[in-house]
Parts: structure tokens; sequence; C-alpha cells
């Protein structure tokens, strides 16, 4: 007959066999129950067949008994903890898919985003950046551009007048004239700025805007270098695939004088209903053309020797095509949601 | 400019479809803005130029397309049959102003029954946008449109004498034009007189008591030129904008008033009346055709093509100049009367380009020759400047540079505001002194719409008198208020306050090395009296900062404080920034030494913090403001703070005996400078 002894070895023998097959929680505690359980435990059972020996071989017995069951319980409490780490990484203290923590970074206003996109396009094609003044004199505004005074082809700036000669410059090309008063060709230069016109506030005309000014003068310079350099600065603002056609015009200081025009980038040239070209799949851009040589004359600059070309381009008005933006008022109501979505590239 | 297609068909044979004639118009700059149709006819909306006044007519228009397709302009004939009664016996015509009125020509029809006129003249009229009145004033707007050559028709039975007298107006004179309007003279003003009084105003606007009326019989046709300036002077001081004047003032043709008064008795001859014999013309001083050389090298130079000599021929000949050859290299052409643009080479290369077309004209990106750049630091400054404020969390606004009355008044900055002479509405009478009320009108705007915190920059111009000058200075600046960033799951959200926008102006003055700078307290009228420093450095005041009154914030209905700063931009950038230099750095280790002391919350920080420095502590790298509290336990009126001392010496280790001695010198002054003591277990 099996003694009580061999009994206990027996059962440390199946507990080690069944520890190994533990490999949930769930089964670690079917084992605990199979061995530990209060009622039907195997090792519950033994302590109670060792009320039966006799009162001699009871300590020694019991000593075992006892031992078996601290092994026991501390391999299942080891092998609970062991669980523990071979979960995949649930949730414990912290939740990582928690939203992160950043600092706001403040967002620049659109036109000048724009304007850093055009300034970038030139600065890499030798351009430097001029500046010049807001209110300025009728001369540098009208006479030397070559509006000769009472020409109705001053009508179309609608100036703001301050007092005396002074007034709220209507485009920047003054600063054409005052650049090549100081510095004479080679001249290569952009003119970005505030100008000022007496018009009511409307979707899309406002008193006050940003253009962007283009001068260029050297010995040799045509209109195919002018159509070069607008078709590669425009293909790099609107993209490669732009088209872009250049139509005659008039303004006082150029001659020939052209419009350049794109292809409308909301219909191209598809919807003749397109409330952005009126259907006629083009969308003028900027006023360009040969600097006149009375304003070369004007600022002592030989024509015969030098000529030029020049641009001007609203900014507003080309972001607004740029960004589909119908309502030009909203770059100066400044609505943070509306600001700020116009970071940079 | 409205065209019709119809009546092109009377200068040009027309072989190509309405949309193929608006290519043709495009290409060449006259753009159709709009094509409708109307009874049948198409009506192209033309934009035309300031320096363009032959085009403004339909016969100038089919000039330009003839030119285009190679065709030729059609002669339409404009017989008269005359009664063997001279015109100089019916009115006497008499031109005292030649300046002004370089050539005049009348024509008189007699015997006129007025009524309407036929159906095919009416159609034209409102075809072109006009609304036919009279057989006899819608002959007059006819010769208008068809030529772009303004005529005018008096009754003459209603002239005085009948006399035609050209003269600049008499002091006091008056005249009731078209519409029933009476408007004073003076003699800036050229006038059409009878024997007795004016009776039009000369190019502009004619007469109510000449007018051609249901009961006039015998008609005077006026058709003249004008000088361009005293047209437009005299239109622009009247307000009175008419079709005649538009054209009058950029320059009709002068060869061309006897050729529009025939047009005009042919077709009143037509419908019954009596025309007289000839058409008196006042010309003194004929037309001499201007004559300009063209140089094919120019062409060259200007266009970067080479154009071919024999269409420079062709088209020059198209566009009525006559020309000769020069020599192998240039021709010489003279420019026609109708067209007042043309006055230099360049201006024919214009025409070769148009007619040549923009789009064969090559894009050629030229070889670029290196231009030595002048660097412009305030340029880099700026945009150094927006990267701050970004990473400070402000957003960039704009603003108009407008300002008005009620605004500038609610802070005097001591600058006179510069006036427009001409503003729009008063809202936008001045120019802005200050950026802060576009700063504080975007605050009241974002926080009506929602925003929980505005926090935003504007860098542009204030304008204002100086000595009489106007003068513009860059400006800065900033606005503040409310909640900063987004609330976070990780911490209660944070506000904005006083310090944030002070650490963003120090943050500014250290990134662009204008140290040293210091911060003192001042008045200024846009801050409340406690709240506002002045930012100095090397000497000048750069700037204000504080919280906004809480009546200026009112004005913008503002409930929450806001704080803000101005900076003059144009003054600080002015100046010479620190130089880069270099300190030697130790390997030695620093002792740090916390140490916590209680004083008078009257004393303020920068005093301490300057006394301390005036100690010049050997080895002592620099003293960090770690903390501050008030509590009942300090007692009233007093401010525990504890500064963090940093020491280290370049060449050894500091030794711990060294840095107690600093302590104690710490200690000692800061208790007899500022009745300091030390806090219970305030050093470490």
């Amino acid at each position: 007959m099996k003694t009580l002894h061999d009994e206990i070895e027996a059962c440390r023998q199946d507990f080690l066999a069944a520890l190994n097959e533990i490999k949930d929680r769930a089964s670690l505690e079917a084992v605990r129950a199979r061995f530990l359980g209060r009622k039907r435990g195997r090792v519950t059972g033994l302590f109670e067949a060792l009320k039966t020996l006799p009162a001699t071989e009871k300590p020694a017995v019991g000593r075992e008994l006892n031992l078996l069951k601290q092994q026991m319980v501390q391999a299942l409490e080891e092998r609970e903890k062991s669980l523990e780490s071979e979960k995949p990484k649930a949730p414990t203290g912290l939740d990582l898919t928690l939203p992160g923590r950043k600092r706001y970074i403040g967002s620049p206003h659109p036109v000048m985003t724009f304007l850093e996109e055009i300034e970038k396009i030139f600065l890499e094609m030798g351009f430097t950046v001029e500046e010049g003044p807001e209110i300025e004199t009728d001369y540098y505004n009208f006479e030397a551009l070559n509006f000769p005074p009472h020409h109705p082809a001053r009508d179309s700036w609608d100036t703001l007048y301050i007092k005396g000669d002074l007034l709220l410059r209507t485009h920047t090309s003054p600063v054409q004239v005052r650049v090549m008063e100081k510095q004479k060709p080679p001249i290569r230069i952009i003119v970005p700025g505030r100008v000022f016109r007496r018009e009511a506030i409307d979707p899309t005309h406002l008193p006050m805007f940003y253009q962007v000014e283009g001068l260029v003068v050297d010995e040799g310079v045509s209109l195919a270098h002018l159509k070069g350099t607008l078709e590669y600065f425009l293909k790099a603002l609107f993209g490669d695939k732009t088209r872009v056609r250049f139509r005659p015009s008039f303004f006082p200081f150029t001659e020939p004088s052209a419009e350049v025009d794109i292809e409308c980038t909301v219909c191209r040239g598809a919807e003749p209903s397109c409330s952005v070209c009126g259907g006629s799949g083009w969308k003028e851009v900027l006023g360009a053309g040969m600097v006149d040589p009375q304003v070369l004359k004007n600022v002592n600059i030989d024509p015969e020797r030098y000529s030029g070309w020049a641009f001007g381009m609203g900014i507003e008005r080309t972001a607004m095509l740029l960004y589909g933006i119908t309502d030009m008022r909203l770059f100066y109501e400044n609505d943070l949601r509306f600001l700020r979505q116009f970071r940079r590239k | 400019m409205r065209i019709s297609y119809a009546w092109l068909q009377d200068f040009i044979e027309l072989k190509i479809t309405p949309a193929e004639l608006a290519e043709v118009l495009n290409r060449l700059g006259l753009m159709v803005e709009k094509v409708e149709e109307v009874e049948g006819d198409v009506v192209f909306e033309v934009e035309t130029y300031a320096n363009r006044p032959d085009t403004l007519g339909h016969l100038g228009m089919a000039r330009e397309i003839a030119a285009a397709l190679g065709e030729k302009l059609r002669q339409k004939p404009w017989p008269v049959k005359e009664i063997p009664l001279p015109t100089k016996s019916v009115v006497n015509v008499e031109v005292l102003d030649s300046q002004l009125c370089p050539r005049y020509c009348g024509a008189v029809v007699k015997e006129v029954k007025v009524g309407p006129s036929p159906s095919w003249l009416q159609r034209r009229l409102v075809a072109v946008g006009l609304r036919p009145i009279n057989n006899v004033v819608d002959v007059t707007n006819y010769v208008l449109m068809a030529t772009g050559h303004p005529i005018h028709a008096f009754d003459l039975h209603r002239l005085a004498g009948p006399r035609i007298v050209v003269r600049r107006a008499k002091k006091g004179e008056t005249l009731r034009i078209l519409g029933g309007q009476l408007i004073e003279l003076s003699p800036d003003n050229l006038v059409i007189a009878d024997e007795e009084k004016p009776v039009a105003l000369a190019g502009i606007i004619g007469g109510e008591d000449s007018a051609v009326t249901e009961s006039t019989t015998d008609v005077f046709i006026e058709s003249a030129w004008f000088n361009p300036v005293s047209v437009r002077r005299t239109r622009q001081e009247k307000g009175l904008d008419t079709d005649a004047s538009y054209r009058f003032e950029r320059g009709a043709d002068i060869s061309f008033p006897p050729e529009a008064a025939c047009m005009a008795v042919s077709l009143l001859g037509e419908f019954g009346g009596k025309v007289t014999q000839g058409v008196v013309d006042i010309y003194s001083d004929p037309f001499k055709p201007r004559e300009v050389r063209l140089r094919l090298t120019r062409i060259r130079e200007l266009l970067g093509v080479e154009v071919d000599p024999d269409f420079v021929q062709s088209l020059f000949q198209a566009l009525g100049f006559e020309g000769r050859r020069l020599n192998q290299s240039s021709f010489l052409f003279q420019v026609p009367s109708f067209r007042v643009d043309i006055e230099r080479e360049v201006d024919l290369v214009e025409e070769v380009a148009r007619f040549y077309g923009y789009d064969r004209i090559p894009s050629i990106i030229p070889p670029l020759k290196v231009i030595e750049k002048a660097p412009n630091r305030q340029q880099a400054q700026v945009k150094k400047i927006r990267e701050i404020l970004f990473h400070q969390g402000f957003d960039e606004v704009l603003n108009f540079s407008f300002s008005d009355a009620q605004k500038e008044s609610l802070w005097s900055t001591g600058k006179q505001a510069i006036a427009l002479s001409n503003p729009l509405s008063s809202r936008n009478a001045l120019l802005r002194t200050s950026l802060m009320a576009g700063l504080l009108e975007t605050v009241s705007r974002n926080q009506k719409r929602g925003a929980a915190g505005v926090h935003i920059f504007e860098i542009g111009n204030i304008y204002y008198w100086e000595n009489d000058n106007p003068v513009e200075k860059l400006f800065l600046g900033l606005a503040t208020t409310g909640e900063v960033g987004s609330p976070h799951w990780s911490r209660p959200s944070e506000r904005t306050d006083f310090f944030h926008l002070k650490g963003t102006c120090e943050l500014l003055l250290t990134e662009l090395r204008y140290e040293p700078f210091a911060f003192r307290r001042a008045e200024h009228p846009v801050f409340e009296k406690d709240y506002c420093l002045a930012l100095e450095t090397k000497g000048d005041v750069v700037g204000y900062l504080g919280k906004v009154k809480p009546e200026i914030l009112a004005v913008f209905e503002i409930e929450e404080e806001v704080w803000a700063a101005e900076l003059n931009l144009a003054l600080l950038l002015g100046k010479q920034p620190r130089p880069l230099s270099y300190v030697p750095v130790s390997r030695f280790p620093a002792i740090v030494r916390d140490i916590s002391f209680i004083v008078s919350d009257q004393i303020p920080f920068e005093e301490i913090r300057h006394s301390l420095d005036s100690l010049n502590l050997p080895h002592l790298e620099s003293i960090e403001l770690v903390d501050r509290f008030t509590s009942s336990q300090l007692g009233e009126g007093q401010v525990s703070l504890t500064l963090r001392f940093t020491y280290r010496h370049p060449d050894r280790t500091l030794r711990t005996e060294e840095a107690d001695r600093l302590d104690s010198r710490i200690i000692t002054h800061l208790g007899s400078a500022f009745q300091a003591r030390l806090r219970e277990g305030g050093k470490n």
C-alpha cells in the first residue's frame, strides 16, 4: 500500500506537470483549484489524510506536506507574475494612445505666405527685394512713369490724395523709378508692398492691397525674355502644367505692354458658366511690358543702349485664384480660423 | 465699348464667325469680355484702352480687324443732295479760341420732320446699348457709334442770330444742360454760344434751350475737334462724363469732322431734310502728320524675334500709315491723324508685336548675370522677428492702413495723423498712427466668433506728419488675451498674462542681439497706469507694453483683459546688434545654490537683481529667479523669493568653502540693502 509519503511525492510530480501546462490565467486558476482548493484540492485531501496517521509519524509527514503546499503557492505566484509579463502590452497605468502635448505655433498671414512663395522663386533667379514709401508724390507715382498730367490713363488708377502732390501710391511701380535713379543697369529687382486705391470694399475690391512688382534692366533685354521669365515664374507658382497666355494691353509705363493670363485653375476652360473665369477659360494674373523708353530717359538711362521689362501682380487676387478663395475681404477680416489654414509649404 | 457684328459689315466684309472674330480681337489685345445675341445680331463687349480712342467706334475696330485678317476696308458712300442755299448765309460760325478748338465744322439741314428713326437705325442703336429718341438725335448717336466721332445737333431757330461762337465762358454765365441741370461757368470752360449766351458745353454736353424737339424744323450739325485737356478738366470739374467727353479727352481724329458732318446730313437728307450748300470748316492750322522711323534692328532688339520686312510694310499700309523704305534696314512712316497713340519708334514696334502675335514671340529665359546685392539687414531681421513670434504662439494679421478720427482720439500719441483729401468714407479718412486699433478690432471680432484665446501680431507702417513732412515708420504690434494653446488632458488650461507678453519682448531683443535692454515703469495713453512698461535699449525707448485700459476695450466691445505692446521697429532695427562674442567654456563642475529669502513685496525685483549684479561676485555664472510666493505665514506685504546662483571657476574645481563664502556675502547684502531675511531652511 502506498504510504502518504508516496502520495505526497506523486502529488508533487503531478503538480509540476500541471504547472508546465499553464498557458493563461484561467488554466492557472484551474491548477490552483485542483491542488489547493479548499474543498476538493488534492493537498487539502492530503491534509485530511494526515489526520489519520499515527501521532509518531504525523510531525515528519506534516512538515513534508506543509513544505509542498508552500512550494506550490510560491510556484503559482511566480507563474502568475510571468504570465503578466508575457501578456501583450495591455493598458496598465498609462494609456499611450492619449493625444500628445504640443506648443501652438503661430500662423503667417496668407498674403505674407504667398509673397514669400513669390520672393523665393525670384530670389533663386538672382533678383533682390526692394522697398519704397507708401506715401508717394505725383511725380513718382505718375509723371516719371509716363502718365502725362491730365491724361485719361490716370482714371484707371483711382487715387487717394493727401495734399499738394502727395498721394498714397496706387501701385508699386514708383519703386522702379526710385531704384533706377540710384542704381545703374544691370538691375533685377522685385518690390512687394501695400498699394492703395479709392475703391469701395466688396468681394473683389479693396481700398488697400498688396502688389509685387518686378523690374529687369540690362543690355539686350527683349519681350522674349519677359515671356520666358514670367512663364517660368507662373509655372513655378501654379504648377508645371499651367498654360500661360500673353496678350497685348496698354500701360503708360510699358511699350509694348502685355496682360498675362493663366488657364482657369477651376474649370480649365471646360465650364461655360464658370464663376472664376466667366467661361473664357483664362484668368488674368498680371500686367507686364517692356519698360517705356520715356521712363528710362526720365532716370537718365539711355534707351538705345539699355532695355528692360517689368511686371506687376496683385497678391490677394492671385492668392484667391490659387487657393480658391471667393471673397477678398476675408484677407483683412483676420478671422483666425481663416488665417490658420495657410501655413507655409 | 459695344461692337455689333452686323454694323462692322458696313466697313469690312466678314467671312469669319462671331466666335472666330472674338478670337481675332483678343489676340490684338481688344479683349472681348462678353458676347451677346441681340435680335439676330451678335454684340461684343470689348475692353478698350485710354490711348486708343480710334477703337471707340465701329470704323476703328474694323480697321484693326482688316489689318489682322489682310482684308480691305469697305468705303461706304454718303451721298448728299444740297439745295442751292449756302450754309454760310444761314448761320454765322466763328471760333474765338482756336487753341481749345482747332477745328469746327457746321452744316445745316432744313425742313426736317422730327419723328421716330427708321427701324434699321433704331435696331443698331439698341444693339450698342443706346435708347432711340428721335431721328435727329439718333443720327448724331449713329455717327458717334459708327465712327467714334462725337457730333451735336442744335435747333437752328433756337440759336440767337443765328450765330455760333466758340469761346471761353464769361464769369457768371450759366448753362441749363440737357436733363435740366443748371451749371455755372467760368473762363476755364470752353462753350458754344449763340449771339447772346452759351448753348453747349464744348465737347461734353448740349444745352436744354437749344436742343432738338418735336417742333424743330431746321437743324445745325456741329462736328468739331476740341482740346483733350480742356474737355477733361471741364468734365471733371462739372462731374459730367458723357460719350462725347470720353472720346474728346482721349483724342478724336482731327481730320474727320467734315466726313462726320457729311454722314449726318446725308442721313437727314435721306429722311426728307433739305441740306444747305457746303460744310462750314474753320481749321486755321491743319494737321501735319508725324513721321516716325522704324529700324528692323530695333524690332529684333525689343521683341527678341526676327520679323519679315514685307510683313512690316504691309501691316502699316493696312493700318492706314503712309510709308516708305528708307534703306535695307529701316522705314519711315507717316502716322495717320486717328492714331494719337503713335509718336515714337517703340510705338510702331508695339504694333508689329500685336499683329505678329504675342504667342509667336519665343519664350526665352536669359542667361543671368550676377548682380552684386546690397545686403538688406532690415528685411532679414523682420523675417526673424516673425519666426520668433510664430514660435511664441502669435498669429500674424494684416489690417488696413486707414484709421478714423474716433479711433485716433482714443489715444493721443502726440503724432499728427495724416488725412486723405478725398476719402471714400469717414471711416477711412486718416492714416493710422498706431497699430493698436487694428489689433483690438481683430481681438474683438475673433472673440465674438468664439475664439477662446487670441494672440496676434502685425508688422506694418504707421504714418504721421513731422515738421510738415509725411513720415511712415515700421512698427510691430502685439496683443494677447485668453487661453493659450488648446486645452490638454494632462494639465489645466493656461491663460496668457503680462509675463507671456514681456517674455516675448525679451526673447525678441535677445534673439536679435539688442542687449543690453531694460524695462522701466512708464505711462502710455493705451495702457493702465500701473500696468505699463517702456522698453529701452541703447538710450532709446523702442516700445511700450502693458494692460490695455478698460475704457479702450469697451470701445472695441472686448470684455476680457488684453495685454498689448507696440514696438518701433524702424528705430530698433536701425541700431547695431551686439556683435557675436565668445566666452571660454569651463570644463570644471559648477556649484549651484538656492537661496530663499523673505522681503517686502514693495521692492521691485529688478532692483534686487541690479543690486546683486553690482556686487560683481567672482565666479558667479548666473542668477535665476526660480520661485516666488506669498502666504499668510510670511506675513502681510511679504514675499518669498528663491534665487538660484550658479558658481563656477574657469580653471579649477570650485571649493565648497568658496561657495559658502559667496552665499554669505549675498545673504548679508540682501539683509542690509533690502531688509531681507533668510527663510527657514532657505539655503541649500
